[in-house]
């Protein structure tokens, strides 16, 4: 993984001083809050509904065993000993004290990590696939990409003010696992009918209050012109974003009042307008960097499968396993989604086992993911009954990736100051109904998401089944989309009707995973099963 | 200050946040913080509430706390009237740190 040089190291160290003297004199009076605000988001420090809440970055989602311990011995020495995996790959922290982050920010500088960025209408941390450097299909590692990028927009002059945040994410498969389409710039590694490796632009996707996919702003775009064109696009949404409605003022709101057409017209006019090369990565430097995600020293092993009597083991290998680009290694995911606990969230004992794992098993290598789970990308199949045994006694060895208890879920009224109602409990409660692994095997894959408000942070847009939580006189309702789809195929789902209690809802989605047992068929998916009938019979199983 | 103006109907209570450790607080009939919002002033007395508004503001400059709004208050049941403030008064419903000793925590 990318290691800080000195700059990097400088920067960072820079600016956990800088942090520090600025709590000071906020803490002197010498800052008044109006003033201090602005400067406490861009290290990624909010004021939530209960506490402060600290947003670590972690750049697309890799981690080595010694951050992840940095990260656990955070937990319990600032906070209430656990943390909370985002959906954009980050860290929080939910009850930090304003007068201990300089000291956690300046822990997470001395293993080369930060919480800038994380916050503010800037370049957001670019996200990317978990499994980059590991599956089969890749074109190439999107790291290297992603680091470019990262060192590209970390402090960009230019870039600091934007109109609103900027969520840049990258994939180097067909396989969608970071929701391109639905960020404000998402890239596809390709290659061109020539064969030569380049950039599928993606433009204006984005979630929230107004759920957009991404169009494409350029279908291939030659390796050496990355920077150079994003620079160019990023001029043109500085420029005529809008900054006098923060609801109107994402990228994906120009794009659509713009047109596609005129606005790929206004970026390539700036774009001729550039000295490409002045911005441009020479290629030495991208084989500089490209090296720092050289594959670990992976043995020469033979291709091979374990068969197991062991039903649990079986299914855990069935579900949280994945194929591996070397013979004889494997792609684990450890699933963060047990019944009783809250999405995403690990303790810091969990976090020091995880780490161990690594460090013993996966050459130190650990990812988290958008889907608010954690990744050993790189372990020996002889080793995966080990691994597991390890995980199951951490209360970490749910077999249930990518089933219906794999919910995204955001923080809601539980932690939120923005959230209209809870989400983590309706998580609970839907995980809990379909407890029975054996059923969700039956099931199959199933995509539900649940936010606790219209920011949709929980992506409930996208969820096969949508959830999302609503309040009005006191009382929590929860509408629900249908047929939303997160992969390469992204689509935003459609609104069924008027919303439900959390108990009706619980027994709406039983009844229209029943349906979808009862219609479906050969292998179709729920998704594909809702494509096929259409939403209408989900909705009168859901009404009924 | 625009959020601190009084701009409620019956009863009031003050509440925000503590500068250094960001934790709720809500403002008691001696004119300090407490943590515990059954030790919050409760009011309709519009000469309490504007005493109530200049103490916010003056503990605000002193940066003692941050954030300071007032809330509307049940008649019948003392508790804040909307849905997002009784959050705030009873903390989340879920919390991981339930799972984690207490020894071990430095909240």
């Amino acid at each position: 993984m990318y290691r800080y040089d000195e700059f990097d190291a400088e920067m960072v160290s820079s600016r956990v001083d800088q942090f520090r003297s600025q709590v000071n004199r906020r803490l002197s009076g010498e800052l008044t809050e109006a003033e201090f605000r602005p400067l406490r988001l861009m290290n990624g420090l909010y004021l939530q509904l209960h506490a402060y809440m600290l947003r670590v970055a972690v750049p697309y989602g890799t981690l080595n065993s010694t951050q992840m311990r940095k990260l656990a011995d955070l937990a319990d020495k600032y906070d209430k000993g656990y943390g909370h995996i985002t959906t954009r790959q980050n860290v929080q922290f939910n009850w930090p004290q304003l007068t201990d982050v300089p000291d956690m920010l300046e822990e997470l500088a001395s293993v080369e990590m930060h919480a800038i960025q994380t916050s503010g209408n800037c370049i957001r941390n670019v996200t990317s696939d978990p499994y980059a450097g590991a599956i089969a299909d890749e074109i190439e590692d999107p790291r290297p990409t992603c680091e470019i990028l990262r060192q590209w927009s970390t402090l960009h002059p230019e870039f600091t003010f934007l109109p609103r945040k900027f969520k840049i994410a990258v994939i180097a498969t067909e396989k969608d696992r970071a929701l391109v389409r639905a960020h404000d710039i998402g890239i596809e590694i390709i290659k061109n009918a020539e064969g030569e490796t380049g950039y599928r632009i993606i433009v204006g996707g984005g979630l929230g209050r107004t759920p957009i996919i991404g169009q494409v702003l350029r279908e291939f775009l030659p390796r050496i012109e990355l920077l150079p064109y994003l620079e160019a696009t990023l001029r043109v949404y500085n420029r005529y974003g809008r900054r006098d409605n923060k609801y109107k003022a994402r990228i994906k709101i120009l794009v659509q009042e713009t047109g596609i057409e005129t606005f790929r017209e206004q970026v390539e006019a700036e774009y001729s307008e550039l000295v490409p090369l002045d911005i441009a990565v020479s290629p030495e430097e991208v084989s500089r960097i490209t090296d720092y995600f050289a594959p670990p020293a992976f043995k020469k092993l033979e291709a091979c499968e374990i068969k197991t009597k062991d039903s649990a083991l079986a299914r855990w290998m069935k579900h949280n396993v994945l194929p591996h680009k070397v013979d004889g290694y494997a792609i684990v995911n450890i699933s963060l989604k047990p019944i009783e606990r809250a999405p995403g969230d690990v303790t810091s004992e969990q976090m020091r086992v995880v780490a161990d794992l690594a460090e013993k098993y996966s050459f130190s290598e650990l990812r988290t993911t958008h889907q608010q789970n954690l990744v050993l990308p790189h372990v020996e199949i002889s080793e995966l009954e080990n691994v597991y045994k390890a995980l199951q006694a951490a209360k970490m060895g749910d077999a249930n990736i990518g089933l219906i208890s794999d919910i995204i879920c955001c923080p809601g009224m539980d932690f939120c100051a923005l959230a209209t109602a809870r989400s983590i409990p309706v998580s609970q409660a839907i995980a809990e109904r379909f407890q029975d692994l054996e059923h969700q095997s039956v099931i199959g894959d199933m995509q539900i998401k649940i936010s606790g408000c219209i920011n949709a942070c929980g992506h409930h847009h996208v969820g096969h089944i949508g959830i999302l939580g609503l309040e009005k006189a006191g009382v929590e309702f929860y509408q629900v989309k249908i047929g939303g789809d997160p992969s390469e195929n992204t689509a935003l789902g459609q609104v069924t009707g008027p919303g439900f209690s959390q108990e009706e809802l619980i027994d709406g989605i039983e009844r229209m995973v029943d349906h979808y047992i009862e219609i479906r068929e050969a292998k179709e998916r729920f998704i594909d099963t809702v494509r096929r009938v259409g939403v209408e019979p989900f909705k009168e199983v859901l009404y009924v | 200050m625009s959020t601190l103006k009084h701009k409620g109907k019956g009863p009031q209570a003050l509440t925000a946040n503590t500068l250094r450790d960001g934790l709720n607080v809500w403002l008691t009939p001696e004119f300090e913080w407490s943590m515990n919002y059954a030790e919050a002033l409760i009011t309709e007395d519009t000469a309490l509430i504007d005493k109530m508004n200049t103490c916010g503001e003056r503990d605000e400059v002193n940066n003692l706390v941050v954030g300071v709004y007032f809330i509307d208050v049940e008649p019948d049941t003392g508790l804040p009237a909307r849905y997002r403030e009784k959050f705030r008064v009873k903390g989340p419903t879920y919390d991981t740190a339930t799972l984690v000793p207490l020894e071990i925590q430095k909240v």
